[in-house]
């Protein structure tokens, strides 16, 4: 059997006979087998996706001291890293409701998670003073409903304006509402047409294969 | 330089160091103002509200340590409905972060319910715990139950468990519950419980969520939404059960009027600019 | 110490040294950061291994050898590690990609496509019910690039974009508003009462490192962002 069967044929015909039996199962009855192999084929998929969750952090963990061995530019940070990862993988494989492990994660990760998903808060208000503009007819609504929308989520808005509420919950109820309707309908033509795309084998981007070398691996 | 061309050029440092002030101020000096329920949160609550006793739901908790300040309140006000109602549910969550914050609600759900609420672990309710996979273990969950996940969150086997006794698939739920923060998982519910199962959803996402799941509402494929703490603030209020949610929504007072006067500066300043044929 | 308060302090410690990152790029930061991701990762390592553990593993010791394959698949993914064995991790990618975009399409079609099609079919007897058909209409339209932008599509183009401006338009509010609540929402556990003066405390001493820090050049100063 030549590479090319095992190594990019036999792949794309496996997800086309994969997605392709999901489908079918969903519109029309099918034998038991088939429904028990899609049921199985759906608790695979949970398990080879926590296994790539904790691949990706073998991925990262090898960047890191790969970092460290080599002394590259301030390399002494991932030392933090390291250390980190280890006592934490440490007490939760004793056990994931270990009194430890839950403590470090509430006290350390969450709050500074926290802190750094909310910096984007600086940077937008930053970011509206210096650029926001209605430099043109495009930028005004999009500034004009912006502006509507947030001055009626803050209470102290309705109370300046009382018009604010019922005007934004308009806004945001039908024209935006159409609007992302559009983008729902676009979204859902996408997925469809990248599912036939690579179902036919057109697109082989999951498998690591870009169009331009499509010949070799 | 001129006092336009200072500002113009103003160091974002200094609106950090003022937004900061503005955020932390009120809540160092709460002012609670009147506050209009949104249309949206009205009809999520009435829907809650409508779920008959006896009734079992799917409830998913999509909270992580950055979005449970806002939605963690209104989701313990969920649970504590759900609960009071004699309703049951069946709770899991799809992020690891999400699994710990669930537990955490409901803990915080359970120590607040009135003496004598039927609430027992198993019985009234379950964690399942974290599913992975994303939308596939969603579509995997509901339509096996069994085959997804073998316990609990506490590592109970799901065979032992009274709640879910011949049900392994969302046929047996009555609503969806669908509390996904940040995730961006509503159209997870939406596409592999809600309208494949025929079965009724609502739930919360965070404030900047709540237009793109829009259309799912004007459908009816969604009964309304909790919008961030705002929506958290707003199911306190309706199910008269006070929280945190009220005090931090009146705290984006002064921020989002600092945002709302440095936007009208700052357009003010290019439209002299360009009155000038500077710009 | 009350695990809760010693909890609420090293928040705060914490959350500050994440915070001095908007002053400029500096020590303290990249530090928190470093150990953000560690602490993360971590995490998610040992979540997702007892996931594995009592949904695989445990299933196989009970006798049910089918699972053996999710085992297998899941350990093929190291193939990854080396290029000359890429191929071999193609296969769980295979399932994943397969499976997910199965459901995702037999699923997005009548939710996605079909439903909110449906309901686009209003009577056009109110002003909402117009904006709403006409709106969807256009924004539909507008992601149609077969079709030259001239003529009476120019039209239908513009229109498309006026409604789409104004979804984002919302969405960016709502989007300020959010981002402000997470702030709040850190800010109420950093002020607690419990804990307020402590973080005033660590306020102090980060600053104080910083001002020594930039004054002795040993951080640099960011001038323009």
């Amino acid at each position: 059997m030549s590479d090319r069967v095992y190594k990019i044929q036999l792949p794309i015909f496996l997800t086309a006979l994969l997605g392709i039996l999901m489908v079918l199962e969903h519109f029309f009855p099918m034998p038991d087998v088939v429904t028990n192999f899609n049921i199985t084929t759906r608790s695979f998929v949970t398990i080879v996706s926590a296994a790539a969750l904790m691949l990706g952090i073998i991925f990262l963990t090898i960047a890191h001291v790969r970092t460290i061995s080599q002394k590259k530019s301030e390399w002494y940070y991932s030392i933090f890293f390291i250390v980190s990862l280890l006592i934490t993988i440490g007490l939760g494989l004793i056990g994931i409701r270990n009194e430890s492990f839950l403590w470090i994660y509430n006290n350390m990760t969450a709050p500074i998670g926290a802190a750094l998903y909310s910096l984007t808060a600086f940077y937008i208000t930053s970011a509206a003073y210096r650029v926001f503009r209605a430099r043109n007819w495009s930028a005004a609504v999009l500034l004009v409903c912006g502006f509507i929308v947030l001055m009626m989520l803050i209470p102290i808005g309705a109370i300046i304006f009382p018009p604010v509420v019922p005007i934004g919950e308009w806004i945001r109820s039908f024209p935006s509402s159409a609007g992302f309707r559009g983008m729902i309908m676009g979204t859902s033509l996408g997925i469809m047409g990248l599912g036939v795309r690579v179902f036919t084998g057109r697109q082989k981007e999951h498998l690591g294969i870009r169009e331009e070398r499509a010949g070799g691996e | 330089m001129s006092i336009m061309d200072r500002l113009l050029n103003l160091d974002p440092r200094i609106i950090f160091v003022l937004m900061f002030i503005a955020l932390a101020f009120p809540i160092l000096n709460p002012v609670i103002l009147p506050m209009a329920i949104q249309d949206y949160s009205q009809k999520a609550f009435d829907f809650s509200d409508s779920i008959p006793e006896g009734s079992i739901v799917l409830f998913e908790g999509g909270l992580n340590a950055a979005t449970y300040p806002q939605g963690g309140p209104g989701m313990v006000v969920q649970i504590y409905h759900m609960l009071t109602k004699g309703v049951k549910i069946v709770l899991f969550s799809i992020g690891t972060e999400q699994n710990v914050w669930t537990m955490t609600a409901i803990e915080t759900a359970l120590d607040k319910l009135p003496a004598g609420t039927p609430a027992e672990n198993g019985v009234n309710w379950v964690h399942l715990g974290y599913i992975a996979g994303g939308e596939a273990g969603v579509g995997s969950l509901v339509n096996d139950i069994r085959a997804t996940v073998s316990a609990d969150y506490f590592g109970t086997p799901i065979d032992d468990i009274p709640l879910l006794e011949g049900i392994n698939d969302a046929t047996a739920f009555s609503a969806v519950l669908w509390w996904g923060g940040s995730e961006a998982s509503i159209g997870y519910g939406v596409r592999q419980v809600s309208v494949p199962f025929d079965i009724p959803m609502t739930g919360m996402c965070t404030t900047n969520e709540v237009p793109n799941f829009s259309p799912y509402i004007s459908a009816g494929q969604l009964q309304g939404l909790f919008g961030g703490v705002r929506g958290s603030a707003e199911y306190e209020f309706l199910l008269s059960l006070p929280g945190p949610a009220l005090g931090q929504a009146m705290a984006t007072n002064f921020g989002g009027l600092l945002w709302m006067l440095l936007v009208i500066l700052g357009n003010v300043l290019y439209f002299i600019q360009r009155m000038r044929g500077e710009a | 110490m009350d695990a809760e308060i010693l909890g609420l302090i090293a928040g705060s410690l914490v959350s500050l040294g994440a915070y001095s990152v908007l002053i400029g790029d500096n020590p303290i930061s990249r530090i928190t950061e470093n150990i953000y991701m560690g602490i993360l990762g971590g995490y998610i390592f040992a979540v997702n291994w007892d996931f594995i553990r009592k949904n695989a593993l445990s299933k196989v010791a009970e006798g049910e050898f089918v699972y053996i394959i999710a085992i297998l698949l899941s350990l093929m993914l190291l193939g990854r590690l080396k290029a000359k064995y890429m191929w071999i991790s193609r296969y769980p990618v295979v399932l994943t990609v397969g499976v997910g975009l199965g459901l995702a399409m037999r699923t997005t079609v009548m939710a996605d496509f079909l439903g909110q099609i449906q309901a686009t079919v209003l009577p056009l007897n109110s002003f909402n019910n117009i904006v709403m058909v006409i709106g969807t209409c256009l924004t539909a339209a507008y992601f149609i690039f077969t079709t030259q932008e001239s003529g009476v599509y120019k039209y239908i183009h513009t229109g498309g974009r006026v409604f789409l401006l104004c979804a984002f338009g919302v969405t960016y509010g709502q989007t300020v508003s959010f981002r402000m609540e997470l702030v709040i929402g850190r800010l109420v556990a950093m002020l607690d009462p419990r804990v307020s003066m402590i973080t005033y405390a660590f306020l102090v001493i980060i600053v104080v490192i910083l001002i020594y820090g930039y004054k002795t050049n040993k951080i640099e100063w960011y001038t323009g962002r």
